[in-house]
């Protein structure tokens, strides 16, 4: 700790503090314009200049000189202020001052300290800029005429997003901030640069001309897309969210969003979205009153018995899902489930067998201080982009080891000094296995009390780093440099998504990333984790509230098999379109047709379409409750806006039909929490008064593991053929739903099938190309997107789209051997 | 020869090549350094290898190509030993004289001798002519001795036995403190303390370290560092090699000027031989110390020669100042810890080690230590590099070794420390020049750039001049520097077309203290000193272009105008021949009339009218009288 006097104030902060950190601690006001706190010392705006006794005879900037001991700073004096308004009176003389049509006015901090420093004449003139804006993408707006050059926009996607779009280009009067070979914005659309620029030079286009700063409405909410659990701050005005807001005070994101955080909002609302309830009648669909709706839909569960099965998604609120156990308990049923394609079962089995957790076992922070970090699968990004940017962080700032277990290349693979293991499809597990062979050869795995080491030893004679090597095409040095420095590291990170696309080894997966964490000491070390994060915004929440099947229960495939042989009468799906999400198409098709099917949705998605009762539901920003994230975050959703028509929340459409089968539903959301609190493990202390602007996570920074039991997990066998498919998640989408907002849409507006430049050019294809792919099962096609990170023989397809109906084919692989016609 | 692998065997390699020379054998030495080059020493070497073989005497005579001998005024310079026979202005045509009179028959070609301008005094050797003789050259020396591209003859002037020193007899902090206690400091404009630099770098926590030399001088008119590693690449290898061992890194980097080709390709030549010998690379003269040493060429920004901006510039990012703290002793390239110093002071460590600290610290005064190269140019005589001990007074580099000003003008004011530096006028000749003298005086030493001015010299639009080059090559990235150089450019443009104001030199003081005292780096902060240090000194001028919208010195074009005298002029019709514009008007015997309208200001009337009429006047800031074409 370091002291120092501010303006006569004596305080005391880090030796680490800058002036003007500490000055902000002391509650002493000192202007910035290029300073951010996430980003590192920069000092260009000169803006923040301040006097320091011990070093006198010129201005110190506040934001880069390091505190010292016994300094005596003075943030305010005459000179400084003349120094202050030159500087600003050097920025007005080429700002273009469009104040009245400019979206930033109000919040505009060039305005704001123009008026502060009372510059009301200006003593110098100049050219202005008069440079063309940058409008070809339909997200992200540049005026460069209005750019002050602070650089935030460079240096956040830089440091923090990883993709760097931004540069300075020329010198002086000429410096401008542009991209590669000054062409349009062509990036990840992440929006983070519009949130750091501090005028108006970088907009969100959707916003434009929407609403003035002041007449919005601020509401703390969290994302609804990923399990990352963003917080979102939405700005609401005319019962719309017309944009979301930047806010770095609450959560764990930092105010890092990604482009469905950011852009990615407006379905909820859509024009589209359902706003009174639908019966089949007459074979068709026909809006009718709510009362109608629930009685039709009472009636023909009634009608089931205990034939029945719900199945939910994990976008619904812990309350939400808190009542579909309820309501599941009411119908008197154990058939219960959600994620259909059972990705999940990396947690609720292969953790749970081994570690005897459910949970990541870190926090999303403590990555940015690992030194060795494991990403099983370069998608991990594209499913969690904004702790991905941990990551980034992690290994830009701290020089972390980032090794990829990876089909595909990707963000991560990229970064600097990642060390990529390219693998033939399918194979991660025998790379795993091979690491924690690796460990336990080279003696530097943990052992001490952990169970089954002889047995996991005996069934890892078969994948030595050499022979894993010859069957997945990984170099056996390259696996051993990553066994080594996971052993090695202080502060170590594993990670593994889940999702409806991942579908295959998910428990295996589970089980051998822990043996892995057991082996390196990861799991329950601080400082370190293991991270297996769910695809959805509560996928964590609805493992640990336990939407799965009972004991006798079926699970969700099982439910949609027996619904399809009419072992099940009925099927209750909430917020899930399996016809578009889950695998095996002709299975789910099967059941919808045969059973009578209640769907309560946002949309006429497919699944909803073969309903005979359809509810329309509310959207994350119309309710209240919470999401724990894929860290065991428990952060509060708030109402943003009221839903459109007559939808109605989850909540309330699950407390009718509850109390409908004579059960007893709680209130209020509040009660909800507080009755799933009680029976919930780890949550048994938690109160909604405890989640401040951080959240609460359960279980704490580290989650201990109950267990420390290795069990040996069977490699698996590439798949065979010339040519093979993966299915995974596009960085723009997340599920189905963001197919209904436009900002994901406006990146990526159809689905595609990827392939490498090599295959492109043997199969005689380019960008746009109709291609078609046949498979065991049927066919899909799609137009063709050429890129560089798919190996030969290796094609790509998102899964968010229902109409490639992907599921024809995909039925849960880890890779599907197809045959390219080219169209 | 093949690799060196002790100092044992270096001593006797060296003397090997000694032994096959003979210091009687008549050597000819031909400048190549980039001046002499563009005044044609290519074809004078052309001429010198076919007259050798023409004449039959090649095996009686040596002849070598060297590095920049720092008379460019004079060049292409031959030099002829052993007696040391200076020919300057060499031409192709003179070589067959040269040839059969001096090295033949011993006579000396007069014509081809210097002529001091002041005395008309012939020298013939080359210590005797007084731009030499007054100076000091212990960096610069080596130049002329030997040809950059040969590592024999770099061995033959005791090159690497500072680096056989260091390696074998010296601990890395017996090596520091050499340089501390020699007092060096940075040649490369701060005059920061290169052992106490070295000594950051060497403390700073980390296995990987590099070092750098910073070859990326901007400074207009200024090329020291580029005729030092032009001509002499192996010195300042060597002394990098040294404070590689100091601070302990094995991996340098030498950041060059596009700009100079010449100094790329001899420092590649450099690099491959001193490679091949076991000079750089692995386990270098057996001694266990291992370091490479890459070569980067900038792109063409003056602010890359700002530490941290080249530092970007290596990695390839933008080429812009970051802000200190950190400074690159504890992060630098790739965020390791670095140090970077100048080719000059690089060039001086092999000189430091070999001579002691107690021989550099001789030389100088209290606290400027050893010679500082400086390119003398401008309105003086002799133009070139010149190599003084710290402390010699600006009146003698300017007057004793630079001859004075030409054509018996006015001496005004000189110019130190580049583009930023400031200009001092007479009465501050008597100056030392060392670093702190200088900033004392309100100028600076930075790299070593020295400016002569005469009577002709505005000193406003020095300024302008000045600042229009750093308006070009300010960065942009902090507002400062960026708007505020372009502010007082435009002030001084103003002045200099006559439109100045009341309160411009308020202004201009205003802006001046703000842009030195808020901006990022040394560019800002020294950008207006020559604004500074022109309105201490020659604050009348400004005011005379302001109040009078007259330019004393009869230089800014806008504010003069040409006159004829009717009194004087005698209707011989030259200054209306040589009028470019039609503007004058005149008959044979008849008074000539300027149409001020449309004169251009080219001075052609002035230079054409006979000094016996000397009828052209040029007026500033007074009327032009009506003159009528009257009879003479």
């Amino acid at each position: 700790m370091v002291n120092l006097t501010i303006d006569g104030k004596q305080i005391t902060v880090s030796k680490k503090a800058t002036i003007y950190e500490a000055a902000k601690e002391a509650g002493v006001h000192i202007p910035v314009l290029c300073y951010a706190k996430k980003l590192l010392p920069y000092g260009a705006c000169r803006i923040c200049l301040v006097e320091v006794e011990q070093m006198k005879g010129r201005l110190i900037p506040s934001c880069t000189t390091p505190v010292t001991e016994g300094m005596v700073v003075n943030s305010i004096s005459d000179e400084i202020r003349k120094v202050r308004k030159t500087v600003l009176e050097f920025l007005l003389v080429n700002h273009v001052v469009e104040c009245p049509v400019c979206d930033k006015g109000g919040e505009c901090d060039l305005q704001d300290l123009t008026y502060e420093y009372e510059v009301v004449t200006n003593r110098f003139e100049g050219e202005k800029f008069d440079l063309p804006t940058d409008e070809i993408n339909p997200l992200i707006e540049r005026n460069m005429n209005r750019c002050v050059l602070c650089g935030k926009c460079v240096r956040v996607c830089d440091e923090i997003v990883g993709y760097g779009s931004y540069s300075f280009i020329n010198r002086g009067f000429e410096t401008k901030i542009a991209t590669a070979f000054d062409r349009g914005l062509n990036c990840e659309f992440c929006g983070q640069c519009v949130s750091m620029c501090p005028v108006g030079a970088i907009l969100p286009r959707p916003f434009k001309f929407k609403a003035r700063p002041w007449q919005l409405k601020e509401v703390d909410s969290v994302c609804g897309y990923c399990g990352n659990g963003c917080t979102v701050t939405f700005g609401t005005k005319d019962n719309e969210v017309q944009t979301i807001r930047f806010n770095d005070k609450n959560g764990v994101n930092d105010g890092n969003l990604c482009i469905r955080g950011r852009f990615g909002i407006s379905y909820v609302n859509s024009d589209k979205r359902l706003t009174r309830p639908l019966v089949r009648r007459n074979g068709h669909l026909t809006e009718t009153s709510w009362d109608d709706a629930i009685q039709v839909a009472v009636a023909g569960l009634k009608a089931a018995g205990d034939k029945l099965g719900v199945i939910s998604g994990a976008r619904l609120t812990n309350e939400e899902l808190f009542l579909v156990k309820q309501l599941a308990k009411t119908l008197g049923t154990e058939n219960l489930d959600h994620s259909g394609g059972e990705c999940y079962k990396g947690v609720t089995e292969g953790l749970k067998e081994t570690l005897g957790i459910q949970a990541s076992t870190g926090t999303f922070p403590q990555v940015e201080h690992c030194d060795a970090i494991l990403s099983i699968r370069s998608d991990f990004y594209e499913t969690h982009p904004v702790f991905g940017m941990v990551v980034n962080q992690a290994v830009r700032n701290n020089e972390a080891k980032l090794t990829v277990i990876a089909d595909k290349r990707g963000k991560f693979t990229k970064l600097p000094n990642a060390r990529t293991l390219l693998h033939k499809p399918g194979l991660e597990l025998n790379i795993l296995n091979a690491i924690c062979s690796v460990l336990l050869d080279e003696g530097l795995a943990k052992t001490d009390g952990i169970e089954g080491l002889n047995e996991l030893k005996d069934a890892l004679k078969d994948y030595s780093a050499d022979a894993v090597a010859a069957a997945t095409g990984v170099g056996a040095d390259a696996i051993k440099q990553a066994a080594r420095e996971l052993a090695q590291a202080d502060n170590a990170a594993i990670l593994l998504a889940y999702g409806l696309p991942y579908t295959a080894y998910s428990k295996e997966l589970g089980t051998a990333a822990a043996n892995l964490a057991l082996l390196t000491g990861i799991a329950g070390r601080p400082g370190s984790g293991l991270y297996l994060c769910g695809e959805k915004a509560n996928s964590q929440g609805a493992v640990d509230l336990s939407i799965l099947p009972g004991e006798k229960g079926l699970g969700a495939q099982q439910m949609l098999a027996a619904a399809g042989t009419g072992e099940l009468k009925a099927l209750y799906l909430i917020g899930e379109d399996p016809l578009t999400s889950y695998p095996d198409r002709a299975l789910v098709e099967k059941a919808l047709e045969a059973s009578f099917l209640v769907v309560q949705d946002l949309f006429l998605s497919p699944t909803a379409q073969k309903a005979d009762v359809v509810f329309p539901a509310t959207s994350f920003a119309e309710k209240d409750g919470t999401f724990t994230n894929a860290e065991r975050r428990i952060q509060r959703l708030r109402v943003g806006i009221t839903p459109p028509g007559e939808a109605r929340t989850d909540f309330a459409i699950l407390q009718q039909l509850i109390q409908e089968f004579g059960g007893q539903a709680p209130a209020t959301s509040a009660e909800a929490f507080a009755a799933l609190a009680a029976e919930t493990p780890g949550y048994e202390m938690v109160s909604l008064e405890m989640l401040g602007p951080q959240g609460y996570v359960w279980g704490g920074d580290i989650l201990q593991p109950e267990s420390k039991k290795l069990l040996p997990v069977a490699g698996a066998v590439a798949v065979d053929g010339d040519y093979q498919l993966l299915v995974g998640s596009s960085l723009y989408h997340s599920g189905t739903v963001s197919t209904g907002a436009k900002g994901p849409m406006a990146v990526v507006s159809e689905p595609y099938i990827e392939l490498g430049r090599e295959d492109a050019a043997a199969l005689k294809l380019v960008d746009g190309d109709l291609l078609k792919l046949k498979a065991a099962a049927g066919e899909i096609q799609a137009k063709v997107k050429v890129d560089r990170r798919l190996p030969k023989g290796v094609l790509f397809t998102p899964y968010h789209f229902s109409q490639l109906e992907l599921n024809r084919i995909y039925r849960g692989q880890a890779a599907i051997a197809v045959e390219p016609v080219k169209q | 020869m093949s690799r060196i692998n002790s100092p044992a065997e270096l001593e006797s390699f060296r003397k090997e090549i000694l032994s096959q020379r003979d210091p009687d054998k008549p050597c000819i030495t031909l400048c190549s350094g980039s001046a002499c080059l563009a005044t044609g020493s290519g074809k004078v070497f052309a001429a010198l290898e076919q007259e050798i073989e023409k004449q039959g005497i090649t095996a009686e005579v040596s002849f070598r190509t060297t590095g920049c001998h720092g008379f460019c005024e004079q060049g292409p310079i031959v030099v002829i030993y052993p007696q040391g026979i200076c020919y300057l202005k060499v031409q192709p045509e003179d070589i067959a004289e040269i040839i059969s009179a001096t090295i033949k028959e011993q006579k000396i070609v007069e014509r081809l001798l210097y002529v001091d301008p002041n005395t008309g005094e012939k020298s013939s050797l080359e210590e005797d002519i007084p731009f030499y003789k007054h100076q000091q050259r212990l960096v610069l020396g080596a130049n002329r001795k030997i040809d950059p591209k040969s590592l024999e003859d770099y061995l033959a002037v005791e090159g690497y036995q500072a680096l056989a020193k260091t390696l074998f007899e010296m601990t890395p902090e017996q090596v520091v403190g050499e340089v501390k206690d020699a007092k060096l400091r940075g040649r490369g404009g701060a005059g920061f303390p290169s052992g106490v630099k070295w000594d950051f770098a060497r403390n700073a926590p980390g296995d990987q370290k590099y070092v750098v030399v910073n070859c990326d001088e901007g400074d207009p008119g200024a090329y020291m560092d580029r005729s030092v590693m032009e001509g002499n690449p192996f010195a300042v290898l060597e002394g990098l090699m040294i404070g590689a061992y100091a601070i302990g890194a094995n991996e340098g980097y030498v950041y060059v000027r596009q700009e100079y080709p010449l100094a790329v390709s001899n420092l590649a030549i450099a690099i491959e031989k001193a490679e091949k010998y076991g000079l750089l690379g692995k386990d270098i003269l057996g001694s266990g110390f291992d370091f490479t040493v890459k070569v980067h060429r900038g792109a063409g920004a003056f602010i890359c020669g700002e530490e941290t901006s080249l530092l970007n510039s290596l990695e390839g990012k933008p080429g812009e100042p970051n802000a200190r703290p950190p400074f690159p002793a504890t992060k630098g390239l790739w965020g390791k810890p670095t140090n970077i110093n100048n080719v000059e002071t690089w060039a001086n460590i092999p000189l430091v080690i070999n001579k002691g600290a107690d021989f550099f610290s001789a030389i100088g005064t209290e606290n400027s230590k050893g010679t500082k190269i400086f390119s003398l140019v401008g309105k003086v005589n002799n133009t070139g590099l010149v190599e003084v001990p710290m402390g010699a007074s600006l009146r003698d580099i300017i007057f004793k070794i630079g001859g004075g000003v030409p054509d018996g003008k006015q001496f005004k004011a000189v110019q130190t420390g580049g583009p930023s530096g400031g200009c001092l006028p007479e009465n501050l000749l008597d100056t030392k020049v060392d670093f702190d003298e200088l900033t004392k005086a309100g100028a600076m030493m930075g790299s070593g750039g020295m400016i002569v001015m005469d009577e002709d010299t505005c000193l406003v639009d020095i300024a302008r001049y000045f600042l229009e080059f750093l308006s070009d090559e300010s960065c942009g990235k902090c507002t400062p520097c960026r708007e505020g150089i372009r502010q007082m450019l435009k002030i001084l443009t103003n002045m200099t077309n006559g439109l100045g104001q009341e309160g411009d030199i308020e202004l201009l003081q205003e802006l001046a203290e703000t842009t030195k005292g808020s901006s990022m780096c040394a560019l800002g902060k020294t950008a207006p000193n020559p604004v500074l240090s022109t309105l201490k000194h020659f604050r009348h001028e400004y005011e005379a272009h302001i109040n009078h919208q007259k330019c004393p010195a009869l230089a800014c074009k806008e504010l003069i105008a040409f006159y004829i005298d009717p009194d004087k002029c005698k209707g011989c019709g030259a200054c209306l021949r040589k009028c470019p514009a039609d503007a004058i008007t005149g008959e044979k015997k008849k008074i000539h009339v300027v149409d001020q309208g449309k004169c251009t200001r080219c001075k052609g009337c002035f230079e054409a009218c006979p000094a016996a009429f000397d009828a052209v006047r040029i007026l500033s800031g007074e009327p032009v009288p009506v003159a009528v074409p009257e009879e003479v």
